[in-house]
C-alpha cells in the first residue's frame, strides 16, 4: 500500500509538470528511477497482459507474448484488419427463405458473429478495444430491433476506427444510421416556430456527456477542476446543447427522394446518414468554449456538413476529451481505479502521440497497456477490475478451446443469464455506470467498481448457474442427467483435465494453470481438491465438473488482475 | 448417478426458469442509528416505481376545461391529445380548471375517482423555492445538471441537491429504522430491477431479486455431494481476499447463498393471488412484490421498500405511438397491483409511488419531448388522501410564469417534501426527517398530507 500511496502523491505533482509521460514518476525529490522491464516475460505477466487486451489468455497467445515481447505483439495487433459482423448477418439474411418481414431474428446471427470474432478472431486487441469503445459510444439493439444490418455495421464501424483518429472516430459515429435512430438525430430537422418545434436535443446532449467530454472541466489526470468556492465547473449549459441540437439538423437515411421520404432498406443500414439541406438549421449556432476552441460560434449559411465538420472539431479539441476518453479506456481493459498519473500519462499521449498528432487511438491503447501501472505486478488492493460477465465468459471459452457442432456459438436467453449482450444495454447509460462504486469500502474509500453494478445477488446467481452448466454439461461427455445438448451449444475441450483427473491436486491445478495462471489461492485449491476427492474415479467427468464449477465461479476468477 | 435433482437442474440448466424463495439475511450491523423507536406493532410497505428516461407526464394529467385546453393544445401541438378523448376526473377540491387522465389509463383514473390515487401537481428536484427570476438571476441554490438523465435520477433517488451523496433516502429509512426492524429476515430494502444508490444506505445493504422473484443457486441441495459442494463454495466466498473487486464481488455471493437458504420456503407458502397481473416486465415486477408481501409474517417484515421500474420514457421520438403503451402500462400495472393489496387485505399498509429522470418539454422536436425538469407524480394505495391534486397544477404555457426556456417547467414541490411526506407515513420519526430529505428545512410544508 505505501508504494501505490506513493505513486499517486508523485503523480499529482507530476500532472502539473509537462513532460512527464513514459512511466517516470520523476519528482522534486528524485526517487530513484524505477527498475528496468524485466528481460523475460512470466507465463503469469504474459496472462495478465493478455486478458487486458484480448478476450482471454490462451497458453498460445501466451507463447507469442512471451516470444515477442509486449511491444511488437502490440504493434502486429494494431496491423491486423478488423474481423467483421455485416458478412454474417447476410449470410444469415440470404439463407432466410422470401419473403422476409421480421428482421429481429438476425440480431442473434449478429451477436453469434461477435462471439465468433471475439473468441477466435485473430484481431483480439482490436476486437476488445471495439468492445471497450461499444460500452462508451453506446447504441442499443433495444431500440433497433428490426435494423440489424445497422447495429452490426455499428460495431464493424467501431472495430475498424478502434486504432484511428477519434475525430474520425465520432464522424463515423455521429452519422451512423443505428446512433441517428438511436439517439434520435436521424431525422431532426430545423425548427418551425409557429408549431413550437426546435431541434432535437437528444444526441447533442449525450455526445458531449457520454461519449467526448462529460459534464464537468477535467484536469489532465482526470480529477475534477473545481472553482474557488471549491466547486466543479459545468462544460456546457443548456443554450450549449441547443446550440449543437441545431447542427444536428437535416440528416436521414442515404438515398432517399427527399428528407421526408428517406426510409431504412438493407443497403443504407450500413450508410452514414445523409445530409438534406432542405431541412438544415442555417442560423449561427453556438458551440463549446475553452481556451484555445478556433470558434465560439458556427457562422450561419453554411451547409451541414460544414456545420458538422466545425461542431466535431469543437468537441473533439475540448481539452477534456484526453482524459475523459483515456479514464473510460483505462477501466474498460485495465484497472477500475488508476492513479492520477497513470491516466495523466495516457492523456498526455492522447494529446499529441510523439508525431504531434491528437487523438491517435492506436497510440492510446498503446500507452494504456505499456504503461508501468498495467506491467508491473499488482500489488494494491485497487488494481485491477472485476470482469463482466461476458468477458468471464470469453476467458474460459478461449482457454477451453470452446466449439460447438455447428460451428456457432450460442447462449440462450443470453441477456437474462448474463445479465448483457453485445450492443444491448438498457440505456445509452451502458449496462454499469463509470462511476458506480458498491456500498462499502468501494464507496467509502471514494472508489469505483462499475461491473460490480449488474453483480447483484440475482445476476450473480443466475451466471453462476450458467457455469455450473457449463461445467457440468458443456464438456465432451455431459452428465446423464444433463438436457440434450443444440447443434450450437459451447462445448469446452477438457481432455487435458480429464487425462490427470484420478489425481485431484494435479487436476486442480491444470484448471488453474488455464484460468488464473496457475495462481490460485490455497483456499480456492483447498477446497476443489477436497470436492474432487468426493467422487471416485471412475466418475471421471464428474471430478472435472466439480473442481471446473468451483473455480470458474471464484471470485478470484471474477477478478483480472 | 444422479447427485441432484434431475428437474431442478434442468430447470436451473435453462438458466430461464425462476425458482421462488427468501432467506435469512442476519441483521449484521444494526447499528449506531439513534434508536428512539418503539417497536413497530403493523406493516407498511412503500413501493416505488421508477420511470427511467424522464415521463412526459404532462401527457399523463391534461387540462381538460377549455380555457386550459387551449393553452395546452397551442404548447404541445402535434402532441397535444384530444380534448374528448381525456378521461375525466372530478378532484374533491377543484382549482377552477377540470382535468383529465391519459386515455390509456382507466385504471388509475378509476382508482383516483374512488379515492385511491392522489396527483402531485408539479414536483421534482429542488433545493429551496424557486422562482422564474431567481433561475435566471441564479439567486437560489438549483440541483446541478439540470436536464442530465442520471443526475437528476441520483436527485430523486439521493435528495442530495449540491453535496455529495453515496446513500440514497430509502437506504436512510433503513438506516434510521434499523433497531426497529431488526428482526426482518430480509433487508428492508428489496429491489426487483436491479441496483440503484436510492436503496444503499451507510449500514444498510439492499437485497436485488429478479423480476420473478429471486433464483436458486443450482446443484447446492439434494444428497450429500451436492450439501458438500455448497459447503465449498461457501467456505471460498467467505474466504479472505486481497482486492476491493474480490471481496464486493464475494459479499454479494454470500448475500445471495444466505437467502437462497430459506428461499423456496417463504414464497411457496404466497396464496395463489386471483388478481390478474398484465404481462410485462412492471406487471411481473408488481405481482412478485404482492406475492412477497403476502408473505411478510413468515419472514417477519414490518417495514419494506421494493424498487421496480420501467423504461422506455425518454420519448424524444415517436412520442405519440409510444405513449399509449407506455402509460397504459404503468396504469394497467398499478391498478392490478392495487387490486392484489385489496385482495391480500393489505391495501391501508401499501403505497405505491412514482418516480421519474425530470418531466419533458412543452415544446416539441418534431415528433417527441426533450429533457425538462418539474412533473407530475401518482401515489397509489388505501391510506392516500385520495381523488385530490397536491400543490398547483401549472399553466402548460410556453414562456409562462414558470418555464424557464423551451416549455421546462421549474417544480412547485420539491422531491425532499414528497419523500419525507412517504417517509413519515412509513414511521419515520419528524425528528429525522432531515436525514431523510436535507433540503426539507428550506420549504414551508414539511409534510403534503396526501397520506394518513
Amino acid at each position: 500500500m505505501n508504494s501505490r500511496v506513493y505513486v499517486v502523491a508523485t503523480g499529482a505533482i507530476c500532472a502539473l509538470l509537462v513532460g512527464c509521460g513514459g512511466g517516470s514518476d520523476a519528482s522534486s525529490s528524485s526517487p530513484p528511477p524505477p527498475p528496468p522491464p524485466p528481460a523475460t516475460i512470466t507465463r503469469a505477466e504474459a496472462f495478465r497482459f493478455l486478458n487486458q487486451a484480448s478476450f482471454g489468455a490462451t497458453d498460445e497467445a501466451a507463447q507469442q507474448v512471451i516470444s515477442q515481447g509486449y511491444e511488437p505483439w502490440i504493434d502486429a495487433q494494431l496491423a491486423l484488419p478488423a474481423s467483421l459482423e455485416l458478412p454474417a448477418v447476410d449470410a444469415a439474411y440470404a439463407a432466410m427463405a422470401p419473403p422476409v418481414n421480421n428482421f429481429a431474428p438476425l440480431q442473434g446471427d449478429r451477436v453469434a458473429a461477435w462471439f465468433e470474432n471475439s473468441v477466435r478472431g485473430n484481431d483480439q486487441l482490436r476486437q476488445r478495444v471495439a468492445f471497450a469503445l461499444s460500452e462508451i459510444m453506446v447504441v442499443s439493439e433495444v431500440s433497433l430491433k428490426q435494423l440489424p444490418w445497422a447495429v452490426a455495421d455499428y460495431y464493424d464501424t467501431l472495430a475498424r476506427d478502434a486504432f484511428g483518429s477519434y475525430r474520425q472516430l465520432i464522424e463515423d459515429v455521429t452519422l451512423h444510421p443505428a446512433m441517428g435512430v438511436y439517439l434520435s438525430m436521424l431525422g431532426n430537422h430545423k425548427p418551425d416556430a409557429a408549431l413550437n418545434i426546435r431541434p432535437d436535443e437528444n444526441y447533442a446532449r449525450e455526445l458531449m456527456q457520454l461519449f467526448s467530454i462529460g459534464l464537468v472541466q477535467l484536469n489532465l489526470d482526470g480529477s475534477t477542476t473545481l472553482d474557488g468556492q471549491g466547486q466543479p465547473i459545468p462544460t456546457y449549459d443548456q443554450a450549449t446543447v441547443e446550440g449543437f441540437a441545431h447542427v444536428y439538423t437535416g440528416w436521414n437515411w442515404a438515398g432517399g427522394a427527399s428528407f421526408r421520404q428517406a426510409r431504412p432498406s438493407i443497403a443504407n443500414q450500413s450508410l452514414p446518414m445523409q445530409a438534406y439541406a432542405v431541412q438544415h438549421d442555417t442560423g449561427q449556432k453556438l458551440v463549446l468554449g475553452y481556451p484555445g476552441a478556433a470558434l465560439q460560434t458556427i457562422p450561419a449559411g453554411q451547409t451541414p456538413v460544414e456545420d458538422l465538420a466545425d461542431a466535431l472539431d469543437n468537441i473533439a479539441n475540448h481539452p477534456n476529451v484526453a482524459p475523459f476518453v483515456s479514464l473510460r479506456l483505462i477501466q474498460r481493459l485495465v484497472t477500475s481505479n488508476p492513479s492520477a498519473a497513470y491516466v495523466a500519462r495516457v492523456a498526455t499521449v492522447f494529446n499529441d502521440d510523439g508525431t504531434g498528432q491528437r487523438g491517435n487511438l492506436g497510440a492510446v491503447v498503446k500507452a494504456i497497456l505499456l504503461d508501468s501501472e498495467a506491467r508491473t505486478t499488482p500489488a494494491a488492493d485497487t488494481d485491477g477490475k472485476l470482469k463482466e460477465p461476458l468477458l468471464r465468459l470469453t476467458q474460459l471459452w478461449r482457454a477451453y478451446n470452446v466449439s460447438s457442432g455447428s460451428g456457432k456459438l450460442v447462449v440462450p436467453q443470453l441477456s437474462d443469464v448474463l445479465g448483457q449482450k453485445p450492443l444491448q444495454a438498457p440505456s445509452v447509460f451502458n449496462f454499469f455506470s463509470p462511476f458506480y462504486g458498491p456500498p462499502g469500502e468501494i464507496t467509502d474509500q471514494g472508489l469505483v467498481a462499475p461491473e460490480m453494478q449488474i453483480a447483484t445477488e440475482y445476476q450473480n446467481t443466475q451466471v453462476t448457474n450458467y457455469l455450473f452448466a457449463t461445467a457440468f454439461c458443456y464438456i465432451p461427455k455431459p452428465l446423464a442427467v444433463c438436457p440434450a445438448r443444440q447443434a450450437n451449444s459451447p462445448i469446452l475441450d477438457t481432455a487435458a483435465e480429464t487425462a490427470v483427473m484420478a489425481n485431484s491436486g494435479q487436476l486442480v491445478d491444470k484448471i488453474a494453470d488455464r484460468l488464473l495462471a496457475g495462481r490460485i489461492s490455497p483456499a480456492l485449491r483447498t477446497e476443489a481438491v477436497r470436492q474432487v476427492d468426493l467422487i471416485p474415479t471412475n466418475l471421471p467427468e464428474l471430478r472435472v465438473a466439480e473442481a471446473l464449477f468451483l473455480i470458474s465461479s471464484s471470485p478470484e476468477f471474477a477478478r483480472q488482475p | 448417478m444422479s447427485n441432484f435433482d434431475r428437474r431442478r437442474f434442468l430447470r436451473a440448466a435453462a438458466a430461464g426458469g425462476f425458482i421462488y424463495a427468501f432467506g435469512h439475511v442476519p441483521n449484521t450491523v444494526m447499528a449506531q442509528m439513534a434508536g428512539s423507536y418503539a417497536p413497530f406493532n403493523d406493516y407498511r410497505a412503500l413501493v416505488c416505481v421508477f420511470l427511467f428516461g424522464g415521463n412526459d407526464s404532462w401527457n399523463m394529467v391534461v387540462p381538460r376545461s377549455d380555457a386550459e385546453y387551449a393553452v395546452y393544445a397551442a404548447s404541445r401541438q402535434s402532441l397535444a391529445l384530444d380534448q374528448t378523448t381525456l378521461l375525466p376526473i372530478s378532484p374533491l377540491t377543484p382549482d377552477g380548471a377540470q382535468y383529465g387522465f391519459h386515455p390509456a389509463m382507466s385504471g388509475v383514473q378509476q382508482l383516483f375517482e374512488t379515492n385511491r390515487c392522489a396527483v402531485i401537481a408539479n414536483a421534482g428536484p429542488l433545493i429551496a423555492p424557486t422562482t422564474k427570476a431567481q433561475y435566471a438571476a441564479k439567486s437560489v441554490p438549483l440541483p446541478p445538471q439540470l436536464f442530465s438523465h442520471n443526475d437528476q435520477q441520483d436527485q430523486w433517488h439521493t435528495l442530495k441537491g449540491n453535496a455529495q451523496s453515496k446513500t440514497g433516502w430509502a437506504g436512510r429509512m433503513a438506516d434510521v429504522l434499523s433497531a426497529t426492524t431488526s428482526g426482518q429476515q430480509l433487508p428492508l430494502n428489496v429491489s426487483l430491477s436491479g441496483q440503484t444508490i436510492f436503496q444503499a444506505g451507510e449500514q444498510s445493504v439492499p437485497y436485488t431479486m429478479g423480476p420473478e422473484g429471486p433464483v436458486e443457486f443450482f446443484g447446492f441441495a439434494g444428497d450429500a455431494l451436492a450439501d458438500a459442494r455448497r459447503q465449498g463454495f461457501e467456505n471460498v466466498v467467505n474466504a479472505s481476499y486481497d482486492t476491493v473487486y474480490e471481496r464486493a464481488y464475494a459479499s454479494v455471493q454470500h448475500r445471495a447463498l444466505q437467502v437462497s437458504d430459506s428461499v423456496n420456503a417463504a414464497l411457496a407458502m404466497a396464496p395463489t393471488l386471483s388478481t390478474t397481473f398484465p404481462a410485462t416486465n412492471l406487471g411481473t415486477q408488481l405481482r412478485t412484490v404482492a406475492r412477497t408481501i403476502a408473505v411478510r409474517d413468515r419472514l417477519q417484515m414490518n417495514r419494506q421498500v421494493f424498487f421496480v421500474a420501467a423504461g422506455g420514457f425518454d420519448t424524444h421520438n415517436d412520442q405519440v405511438a409510444d405513449q399509449p403503451g407506455l402509460l397504459g402500462g404503468i396504469s394497467d400495472a398499478m391498478a392490478a397491483f392495487h387490486a392484489a393489496t385489496v385482495e391480500l387485505g393489505i391495501s391501508q399498509s401499501v403505497t405505491a409511488f412514482t418516480q421519474s429522470d425530470f418531466g419533458r418539454t412543452l415544446t416539441s422536436n418534431g415528433d417527441g419531448t426533450d429533457h425538462a425538469w418539474g412533473g407530475v407524480q401518482l401515489v397509489v394505495g388505501d391510506a392516500v388522501r385520495g381523488r385530490q391534486f397536491y400543490g398547483s397544477y401549472p399553466l402548460l404555457e410556453i414562456g409562462g410564469a414558470v418555464d424557464v426556456g423551451g416549455g421546462r417547467l421549474i417544480p412547485e414541490l420539491s422531491s425532499d417534501q414528497y419523500a419525507a411526506t412517504l417517509a413519515r407515513w412509513f414511521g419515520v420519526a419528524d425528528t429525522d426527517l432531515e436525514t431523510i430529505a436535507p433540503s426539507l428545512g428550506n420549504f414551508a410544508t414539511r409534510d403534503l398530507g396526501f397520506l394518513i
